[in-house]
């Protein structure tokens, strides 16, 4: 399992929402929210069922949160125990269709190797999260408007930053070059390389 | 995040972060923060385990005594928790329900909205809502034994 096991900020994030801390638990499932949802629509579930899903999952979270052995290994529990409830949720739907309604479509599955990436591209999202934060609010306003949907033009990025038009290039190098040697993404990086050297232990 | 990365590609893992929030509507996340509410309760979760309206093979599963065989046309839930299960019919009037083993406690009705209604649970284990709860609630059970149980939002 790939799993950022010495991640300080979860960890960090867990011992506090422990510890009655709201903000660390609101931190949390913001962090991990799009991990929960991302599973659920692999699975092709109804909004109903999402929202009990994810009712559910955060439940259960709030009953484990101090029993959790590995804090760090927190959205490889939350990938496991949603990826659980959806399957129980779906059993429940197809016993309904069985029952009346015709639907013809095949039981959805969701390889391993699929939720394996949804925990990869959860834990790289929230690395870079992480990194933005500790950048300077110059940067985090302007890497913010460099990937704006749809994408601003430098004009507007002049205009509403206030910074001359000549020198967003230059701006945007060094941000990202802060960005890359943030604490948040060397974490990341050291955890990524040990995945490419082990070349994927724990996956079957 | 390799050493190696261009600054492109690091801008569109920034792009693919940020859309991987905004999939998310903010109901799932905020239902999710509410969570919280049940840290440091002793409340364990008790989840559906049957629902009339999903499942159609009735038998071994209308056990308790107050659920007769007519009752097939009647929404019945059943909640199961470690210690306790919470059976429940809806009626016209009413939601009956019984806990499993029968013992004496109370059942708040928790609204999301917040608001709350507390009603006894009699020796036989039973209780009574009035009238039907409308919209998405919960039910709270505790006996006096110390069994504290808490069922998953749902709406009858």
């Amino acid at each position: 399992m790939p799993a950022m096991r010495d991640d300080p900020t979860v960890i960090a994030l867990v011992t506090r929402a422990v510890n009655s801390d709201k903000d660390a638990w609101n931190e949390i499932v913001e962090r991990y929210a799009p991990l929960v949802w991302s599973i659920c629509a692999r699975y092709q579930l109804k909004t109903q069922d999402i929202e009990d899903v994810g009712q559910t999952v955060w439940l259960l979270l709030v009953e484990q949160l101090g029993k959790l052995r590995e804090p760090a290994a927190l959205p490889g529990w939350l990938a496991t125990t949603t990826q659980r409830e959806c399957l129980r949720a779906l059993t429940a739907a197809r016993r309904t269709q069985d029952s009346g309604t015709l639907d013809d479509a095949p039981p959805v599955v969701v390889d391993a190797e699929a939720i394996e990436q949804e925990i990869l591209a959860a834990e790289r999202n929230a690395a870079l999260r992480d990194a933005l934060g500790e950048l300077p609010v110059s940067c985090q306003q302007l890497l913010a408007m460099l990937i704006s949907d749809p994408p601003r033009s430098y004009a507007e990025i002049s205009a509403t930053l206030r910074i001359p038009v000549g020198s967003i290039g230059p701006q945007r190098a060094r941000c990202l070059e802060r960005l890359r040697r943030s604490r948040a993404l060397a974490r990341l990086g050291a955890s990524e390389a040990r995945v490419s050297r082990s070349g994927g232990e724990g996956c079957a | 995040m390799r050493e190696d990365w261009e600054d492109e590609r690091l801008l569109d893992a920034l792009r693919e972060s940020q859309r991987a929030r905004q999939d998310v509507p903010p109901w799932f996340t905020q239902a999710g923060q509410g969570a919280y509410a049940w840290h440091d309760i002793a409340a364990q979760l008790a989840r559906l385990t049957y629902d009339s309206d999903h499942d159609q093979e009735l038998e071994g599963v209308m056990r308790s005594a107050g659920m007769r065989s007519e009752a097939a046309s009647i929404r019945a839930l059943t909640f199961t928790s470690a210690r306790l299960s919470i059976e429940l019919e809806v009626t016209a009037d009413s939601l009956v329900g019984q806990i499993i083993p029968p013992r004496q406690g109370t059942v708040e009705q928790q609204a999301m909205s917040g608001e709350t209604a507390i009603v006894p649970i009699d020796e036989i284990g039973c209780f009574y809502l009035q009238p039907v709860p409308t919209g998405s609630f919960r039910l709270r059970c505790k006996t006096g034994d110390g069994v504290d149980v808490v069922t998953n939002w749902f709406v009858v």
